[in-house]
């Protein structure tokens, strides 16, 4: 069995009855390896569709987990279960939990890094003090705001005032959390969370796949918030140089605040200064001087000097890209897809209104951004198959339109590894608009390929 | 990805019953044992099915039954009916399996395991028709109709399933409009089996209940039988385990009925 990976979090889902005896059976070797080697930002199991299990099934998953985390920082756990469920967990390990628990796949966002699902209120009760606090802490970290409340009746007088938040957590128990880099986004800045000692697991810790892909995207500013930093070794400090080089590349910003340098050498703030960090005593210094964030590249997303061209590479291997975007639209939508033309040039959207459009990047062997814009209504149509109905509702749309991106990507990873030609992808975005994408790829040069499926015209542009 | 079409010539490529069969079914719910077992030991497939269902484990005989007589004399009406369902559905095997990882000793272990706990469940409720008896033959179908629809579409299908958790009997429905035991209840029609079976295996489903109390409550304890099935070692390493979605909630209320049963602890 493989999970299902989403914004950052991989999920199994086992359906029926988990005991001793079955549960090796849902996990392969090459499913353990496969997930091992998954970078994400959680692997959990859900329980939804579990009417059955004992400590004995939930072992095998548990050891999967202590797998996972010998190898990658990954937060692990159960999610999607009822409180019976919620309670049988609690008792077969109780004060022996080293994994999360989250009651719904939902709620475990949350704690995720994602472009989405930031600023939340989220409403917390739990009768256990420390896990009250460690949630909120989380949640704080991952840009949320948090509510806590002392006790149950305070959280069922609060949970009826629906208006007053996003999300109400109960039942849920953080384990071994913290160890990816929190992320949010304010604006046009992303700001990383960091604590304690850093060393040489900052390069294990840290999403950079996600980087690259807020790279790729147009972020150009990146804060490091650095209040709960204890000191860091030279393996951080290499780490944090190379991550300001290839910030150069973009013209990117980072930045840190609120970083103390009485257990750090204080050589290692020049060496970072000389490789372009900024350092700033308070986050306000940055976030509330508007002509600084206008200077740092954080008012425009598009502030790219440093622009590549296409390469002979990506000419080369275009077919497979265009084949891999209109054969993922035909599986989608059951029809046809006919090229209509192509050439090199910068993007032309002809007739702006009314489309959306997704994105996604590679790297590795290759590197660069596949752009697909759709009218609405056959963006649509696409994502029918995953939402199951016809909807006008955007953000579901956009939503299944990054789903839809991310198959694109994974079809063109197959592809190319075909070829013998290794990538990976980055999380895919998505644009409600023309103009939000042109900000991001105003004047860039692609392979730009207008395509037809059933008469409905879409364009896929290939970027660097 | 599957079009209406290729379901349409699915369906149309679906041979009659023989008429070996047919007969033997029709001398069976006559209830002539004796002559349905002459017509069926003409049938040289059916005769080594029988054979090889019979003498399973799971069915308990200290000795080999060799005998078709003898099979139907043991099974009685109802078994021997459902048996006789349960090789017609495994007509429509595939020579090589390419989507789950099964064979055909593996699917009749399957139609075996389901017989047997069928005939369990029944007898705890009470129940004594042979057509609902001869329903659960029909509920393998789906899976064989999963592999005939999915199995040029194995790699299409393991790209969707990375991004989101879809069931082959929701891709289809959203493709095609149709859901795998639509399906299973057409192929029911082309063999002419009550209409009591497939209807009971649609409400097994767990997504189309029926209004009629009684089949919804047999769909739900044949919903479950099916998980507690595919929830086997062999059937989850076969790739049957979410081959459909399982509806826990649609069980709910008969799940302590079931565990007590089966002997769940």
């Amino acid at each position: 069995m493989r999970p299902v990976v989403k914004n950052g979090i991989a999920t199994f889902s086992p359906q029926g009855f988990l005991d001793g005896n079955n549960t090796n059976s849902f996990l392969g070797i090459e499913d353990v390896e496969a997930t091992i080697h998954l970078n994400v930002d959680m692997i959990l199991v859900s329980l939804k569709k579990v009417v059955f299990f004992n400590k004995n099934g939930l072992d095998t998953f548990i050891k999967l987990f202590i797998q996972i985390r010998k190898k990658n920082h990954a937060t692990v756990g159960f999610c999607d279960y009822d409180n019976k469920k919620y309670a049988a967990i609690r008792k077969f390990y109780q004060d022996d939990i080293n994994f999360s628990l989250f009651k719904t796949l939902e709620i475990a966002y949350l704690f995720s890094s994602s472009f989405k699902n930031q600023s939340k209120n989220v409403l917390i009760y739990s009768s256990d003090r420390s896990q009250r606090s460690a949630i909120a802490i989380e949640l704080h970290d991952n840009g949320h705001n948090p509510i806590v409340v002392q006790s149950q009746e305070e959280y069922d007088e609060k949970k009826e005032k629906k208006e007053t938040f996003d999300y109400a957590i109960d039942s849920t128990f953080l384990g071994q959390m913290g160890q990816k880099i929190a992320t949010r986004v304010t604006g046009n800045a992303i700001i990383y969370t960091i604590s304690m000692f850093l060393d040489i697991e900052i390069s294990d810790k840290f999403n950079i796949e996600y980087h690259s892909n807020s790279l790729n995207v147009g972020f150009r500013l990146f804060i490091f918030d650095a209040y709960k930093v204890i000191s860091m070794n030279v393996h951080a400090l290499n780490f944090f140089s190379k991550l300001a080089s290839s910030a150069a590349e973009y013209n990117a910003t980072i930045c840190f605040v609120g970083m103390k340098f009485d257990k750090t050498p204080e050589s290692f703030r020049n060496t970072l200064e000389d490789s372009g960090i900024l350092f700033y005593a308070q986050m306000d210094d940055i976030l509330g001087n508007k002509e600084l964030l206008k200077e740092l590249g954080a008012s425009s997303a598009a502030n790219v000097k440093n622009r590549r061209v296409i390469n002979k590479e990506t000419v080369l291997e275009l077919p497979k890209f265009i084949n891999a975007a209109a054969v993922t639209i035909e599986m989608m939508t059951n029809s046809k897809a006919v090229k209509e033309s192509a050439s090199v040039q910068n993007l032309v959207i002809e007739n702006r209104d009314a489309k959306v459009a997704s994105s996604i990047g590679y790297y590795g062997d290759m590197d660069g951004m596949v752009i697909l814009i759709f009218p609405i209504g056959i963006a649509k149509k696409a994502c029918e198959l995953l939402i199951g109905e016809n909807t006008d509702d955007m953000e579901l749309i956009l939503d299944s339109l990054a789903e839809l991106v991310n198959i694109v990507g994974g079809k063109i990873k197959t592809l190319l590894l075909d070829e013998g030609i290794n990538v990976n992808i980055t999380l895919p975005r998505t644009y409600h608009d023309v103009k939000s994408l042109l900000e991001v790829i105003e004047n860039r040069k692609g392979v730009q390929v207008d395509l037809s499926f059933n008469g409905d015209k879409f364009l896929f542009f290939l970027t660097r | 990805m599957i079009t209406k079409n290729e379901i349409d010539s699915f369906i149309e490529k679906i041979p009659p019953a023989p008429n070996a069969l047919k007969e033997t079914m029709r001398l069976l719910s006559a209830g002539e044992l004796i002559r349905a077992a002459k017509i069926a030991e003409g049938d040289l497939a059916l005769k080594s099915y029988l054979k090889h269902i019979v003498n399973k484990p799971i069915y308990g005989f200290k000795n080999e039954v060799s005998d078709i007589s003898q099979i139907f004399g043991i099974l009685g009406v109802s078994l021997s009916q459902q048996s006789v369902h349960n090789y017609m559905v495994t007509l429509l095997s595939p020579k090589k399996w390419t989507l789950f990882k099964l064979n055909s000793k593996l699917f009749y272990e399957l139609q075996a395991n389901l017989s047997k706990k069928w005939e369990i469940i029944l007898n705890n409720l009470g129940i004594d028709d042979k057509n609902i008896y001869a329903s659960i033959s029909l509920l393998p179908a789906s899976i064989l109709v999963t592999e005939a629809l999915f199995a040029q579409k194995k790699d299409d299908i393991n790209l969707l399933r990375t991004t989101k958790a879809l069931d082959y009997n929701t891709v289809l429905f959203r493709l095609c409009g149709v859901t795998l035991f639509d399906i299973c209840e057409m192929i029911a029609k082309k063999w002419e089996m009550d209409d009591s079976i497939s209807q009971i295996v649609q409400a097994a489903s767990g997504v189309k209940h029926s209004s009629d109390e009684n089949i919804n409550n047999l769909g739900k304890w044949m919903h479950l039988l099916l998980f507690y099935e595919l929830s086997k070692p062999q059937f989850i390493e076969a790739g049957l385990n979410d081959f459909v979605d399982f509806q826990v909630e649609y069980v709910g209320d008969i799940y302590d009925d079931f565990a007590l049963l089966m002997g769940i602890q």
